[in-house]
């Protein structure tokens, strides 16, 4: 092969590389919070019956559970002028991240709810208790407590998901990997290594998950 | 034709088997009892090389089963076995469930080996239900099906795990028909159950497990007359006044 | 807000050449369902084989399908794909490398296929092998107790069965697949994704009429993957057993 391999650039790419890695973690967090919050109320919604709410979370989340998240990305970024005067690509990831993953995690909250049995609602009630405070003192801890490695699942692919801003030039660990390789013209090896940085956090962080599965059966 | 000489097997740390030693020679009706967790289901799924064991030997027709060098597939080709959940092929009729093992294992023709697992069809009461699948039928028709099709490889001895354990006691009895006549006509049987009705009609020997070991291994007279240990004793006692 | 609003646009011509934007936008309808479709061969029989393998009893080739589905599940699909087209062809021996770069024909294509087809094939073969993981032992004893060597046991038993009940998991990888796509208009493959931007950019801005195109497209090639799964699932389905396990 022809390609004489130098990876002395991977050490002075490190500044660079940390500020994009910064941004994807900090969009990976924010996502992964705001989707759970809005993904929890949408379950709620569809799962409470109501005609009006029901019908418009399932809206919600079936397109957008069916379309590219390159492409919700790309229609937040090019529709945003219209209704902000500017905004940059970072914050524009932040909304649209936010509004996407809310439609998978509301998935996995459902299935979670619906996965504890009637009895303890059941029981709820005749206890006295409302639906929301069913919901919110004996339904809800017990749902997020079994989906816990799922939800954590889904963050793994929504910290990978991230990478896709570089449809719309924002900073993120890829982009940054790219640009210093560019820069220091070894695109190759600056590749290879942000390739490597997101294998070693996705590995690590899917093992954890395993780990916290085996854990939660066995108390179970 | 089976001999199992002190054999012990564990399970990690757990010991499931703890020196055990009987034979059954050709021709012989030996029945396998005890409580859950004796280890009898365990036992017999090492006579077939199902189970790996640790410790001892288990010897079929002159060949040693755990032998590195035996060519399993080829022994188990002649050792018939019938299990607690049946284990019919679902995605296969009831025809090609007798046939495969007759084509696939002992390379028989198609038409051959549809002759054979008809008439064994016949033999168990169920000609008509040929080109049904397992889906539809009952537990004991099921049943049935799987000692035809144990039966069409040609077996030299037949393994019985627990085979009416998952029965509803109605159909019980149409599987222990089929194995009374099977045992008339001369086949060799190991059979695991908790039927002493059965035992009682065609073993001629009765084996005891509790805990991993054999307790007891006596002729049938003997172990339902004067069972000689205490454990086999309380056993029969109990299972016999229910 | 201020947006010209002209649905009109799709049956304008492009300005560069005489095709209208419509027939761009079924030039990338056109390669998104080719990239999709091949990379979808490709991860059902290489995920399957991987699949497999990882429940073999043989350790060195559970491990190494292990390594294969860890290695493509763990890296995002657009990174695999710039490796693939970037990083690749450098790693090859000199004559491959130049031909690769230079001369091998519909080489974004043929890259974008290779690329999403091993990253869905990790994917693919966590199914199959969460398909024979599921049932029961006794199948495999019952297999094994016939006779059947260990490969046939597999053949005749085990895998049948398994397709089966891993249908509607693979039904949504399916459909994923054409999501997954998307990333490839960042080698150059003209799929919707890459067609939508230029039509854009093209039209003076028509963002809302082509995002609503692009978005019903592809809205309809995850309705047709679901159809077809569907047809599949009927026609393989066992009678007397609604598969459960």
């Amino acid at each position: 092969m022809a390609y004489n391999f130098d990876f002395s650039v991977v050490p002075h790419s490190l500044p660079f590389v940390w500020q994009g890695f910064k941004f994807s973690l900090g969009l990976t967090l924010t996502a992964m919070t705001g989707g759970i919050a809005l993904g929890t109320l949408l379950a709620l919604a569809r799962l409470s019956g109501g005609r009006l709410f029901g019908s418009l979370a399932t809206i919600y989340v079936d397109t957008l559970r069916s379309i590219p998240l390159v492409m919700v990305i790309l229609w937040f970024f090019l529709l945003a002028p219209l209704f902000f005067t500017s905004i940059t690509p970072e914050r524009s990831a932040y909304i649209t991240f936010t509004l996407f993953e809310a439609a998978f995690y509301c998935e996995i909250i459902r299935a979670g709810i619906q996965s504890i049995s009637k009895g303890q609602i059941n029981a709820a009630y005749a206890i006295g208790m409302s639906y929301w405070q069913a919901m919110a003192n004996v339904i809800l801890p017990q749902a997020f407590r079994n989906m816990l490695p799922i939800l954590f699942t889904q963050t793994i692919v929504l910290f990978q998901d991230t990478s896709l801003v570089y449809a719309i030039g924002a900073s993120d660990l890829l982009h940054t990997a790219e640009a210093t390789g560019k820069t220091f013209n070894r695109p190759v090896e600056m590749y290879l290594f942000s390739a490597l940085i997101y294998f070693a956090i996705c590995f690590t962080l899917s093992t954890v998950v395993k780990r916290l599965q085996q854990h939660i059966a066995i108390i179970r | 034709m089976i001999t199992i000489q002190n054999v012990s097997k564990w399970y990690g740390s757990f010991q499931v088997l703890t020196d055990c030693t009987t034979s059954i020679s050709k021709g012989e009706v030996v029945v396998v009892c005890g409580p859950s967790g004796s280890g009898k289901s365990t036992l017999i799924k090492c006579v077939n090389g199902l189970e790996p064991i640790q410790q001892g030997n288990i010897m079929v027709n002159g060949t040693a089963i755990h032998d590195p060098k035996t060519d399993l597939p080829k022994l188990r080709a002649h050792v018939g076995m019938v299990f607690q959940h049946f284990e019919l092929f679902p995605h296969m009729s009831i025809i090609r469930n007798l046939t495969i093992g007759q084509v696939k294992v002992l390379n028989r023709g198609e038409d051959e080996a549809r002759d054979r697992g008809l008439k064994l069809l016949d033999r168990v009461g169920l000609k008509a239900h040929a080109n049904k699948f397992p889906g539809e039928m009952s537990g004991g028709q099921q049943q049935r099906v799987a000692i035809a099709r144990a039966l069409s490889m040609d077996p030299i001895c037949m393994l019985f795990d627990e085979p009416t354990s998952a029965l509803d006691p109605e159909m019980i009895n149409e599987v222990l028909d089929v194995m009374v006549e099977l045992a008339h006509e001369g086949m060799t049987m190991m059979v695991v159950t908790h039927e002493m009705g059965f035992a009682r009609k065609v073993a001629n020997r009765v084996v005891f497990m509790d805990q991993g070991k054999i307790v007891e291994d006596a002729a049938k007279e003997e172990f339902f007359g004067q069972p000689r240990s205490e454990r086999a004793q309380q056993f029969l006692s109990k299972i016999l006044h229910h | 807000m201020n947006y010209h609003w002209n649905w009109g646009v799709f049956f304008q011509q492009v300005s560069s050449s005489d095709e209208t934007f419509l027939q761009w936008m079924l030039i990338g309808l056109g390669w998104t369902l080719a990239v999709s479709l091949c990379a979808w061969i490709i991860a059902l029989v290489l995920g399957s084989i991987v699949g497999t393998l990882r429940t073999a009893p043989n350790r060195v080739l559970a491990t190494i399908a292990t390594a294969w589905v860890e290695l493509f599940r763990n890296i995002p699909i657009l990174v695999q794909l710039i490796l693939w087209f970037f990083v690749v062809p450098e790693l090859l021996p000199d004559d491959w490398s130049r031909w690769v770069k230079q001369d091998m024909p519909a080489k974004e294509f043929i890259t974008a296929t290779i690329a999403l087809g091993l990253f869905t094939s990790s994917r693919v073969a966590e199914q199959v092998r969460a398909g024979i993981q599921s049932m029961s032992r006794g199948q495999r004893s019952a297999g094994l107790a016939m006779g059947f060597t260990t490969t046939q046991t597999y053949r005749y038993v085990i895998l049948p069965m398994a397709f089966r009940i891993i249908i509607p998991p693979l039904t949504s990888e399916f459909m994923n697949t054409f999501k997954n796509s998307a990333v490839s208009f960042a080698i150059g493959v003209w799929d919707l994704t890459f067609v939508s931007r230029q039509m854009v950019e093209e039209s003076g801005g028509q963002v809302i009429e082509t995002l609503t195109a692009a978005t019903v497209l592809y809205f309809l090639c995850a309705f047709a993957a679901n159809r077809l799964m569907r047809v599949i699932e009927r026609r393989s389905r066992v009678p007397g057993l609604i598969v459960a396990h």
